[in-house]
């Protein structure tokens, strides 16, 4: 079954997703035992895995048997960029403002 | 993590004529971009900015005048998206100006941020979420060389 790819916004607007993101904040777990404070099934759990790892939030290690996540920082990036690019963008224009209105006009 | 973006500036001018150059087409376009905007509720104007591919924003930001107090608050709509008619990113841009010691204390607010079908990034996130990220946010930042975006 193909998974879909979803962009960050779209990946932390599932609540589910959110749980995972903040049990793994505190630190790794193994898809198992993440899937034991679930209530759903372990495809439906491994569903939210695969977009959760798809939209860069966590990197999966295969160590042994088990599967491990951990959080990654791509994901929480990608929630920044929108702040910071226009952060960036409206300082750079009330920069052009401040020149603008302090040159020109007689105070 | 900070939910807007907030930025303030004194100008030694009074407010009107701050007003002036955040609501005469023509003046915007020296400091801020080109656009087609009239200081009329409910006017919809667009202004256009860079691509950014990266973020798939197609450059062009959707306008409404949402609020408009001569000489005090002038809000806007902030809409984009991808370039194929669907909205990404809907917020809100709110100027304020305060007069101040014969001058303008200029305020800007870019906030409500909601993606996709008003699923805001924000306000889809309860408190205990949005303090988590703010964990998670800092533990990220103090690792990727300490380096943080006020």
């Amino acid at each position: 079954m193909a998974t879909p790819t979803l962009d960050a916004f779209q990946v932390i607007a599932d609540p589910g997703r959110r749980q995972m993101l903040m049990l793994l904040s505190k630190h790794s777990l193994t898809i198992n035992s993440l899937a034991e404070n679930f209530d759903m099934s372990r495809p439906a759990v491994s569903k939210h895995i695969k977009i959760l790892y798809g939209a860069g939030f966590i990197s999966i290690q295969d160590i042994g048997r088990e599967r491990h996540c951990t959080l990654k920082q791509d994901g929480f990036n990608a929630l920044h960029e929108w702040l910071k690019y226009f952060d960036q963008f409206w300082t750079s224009k009330l920069k052009n403002l401040e020149n603008l209105l302090n040159n020109k006009l007689p105070n | 993590m900070a939910t807007s973006i907030k930025h303030q500036l004194f100008f030694p001018h009074p407010p009107r004529a701050v007003w002036e150059y955040l609501t005469n087409a023509e003046l915007m376009e020296l400091w801020l971009m080109k656009s087609d905007f009239q200081p009329v509720k409910g006017h919809e104007f667009t202004f256009r900015i860079n691509p950014v591919p990266s973020l798939d924003f197609d450059g062009i930001v959707y306008c409404k005048v949402l609020e408009i107090l001569p000489f005090e608050k002038l809000s806007y709509s902030w809409k984009l998206g991808p370039g194929d008619g669907t909205i990404n990113v809907d917020s809100v841009v709110r100027w304020e100006l305060q007069p101040k010691n014969k001058g303008t204390e200029l305020l800007l607010d870019h906030g409500d941020f909601a993606i996709l079908e008003n699923i805001g990034i924000f306000n889809a996130m309860n408190v205990g979420w949005l303090e988590n990220m703010h964990k998670i946010a800092k533990q990220l930042n103090a690792a990727d060389h300490g380096n943080t975006n006020a």
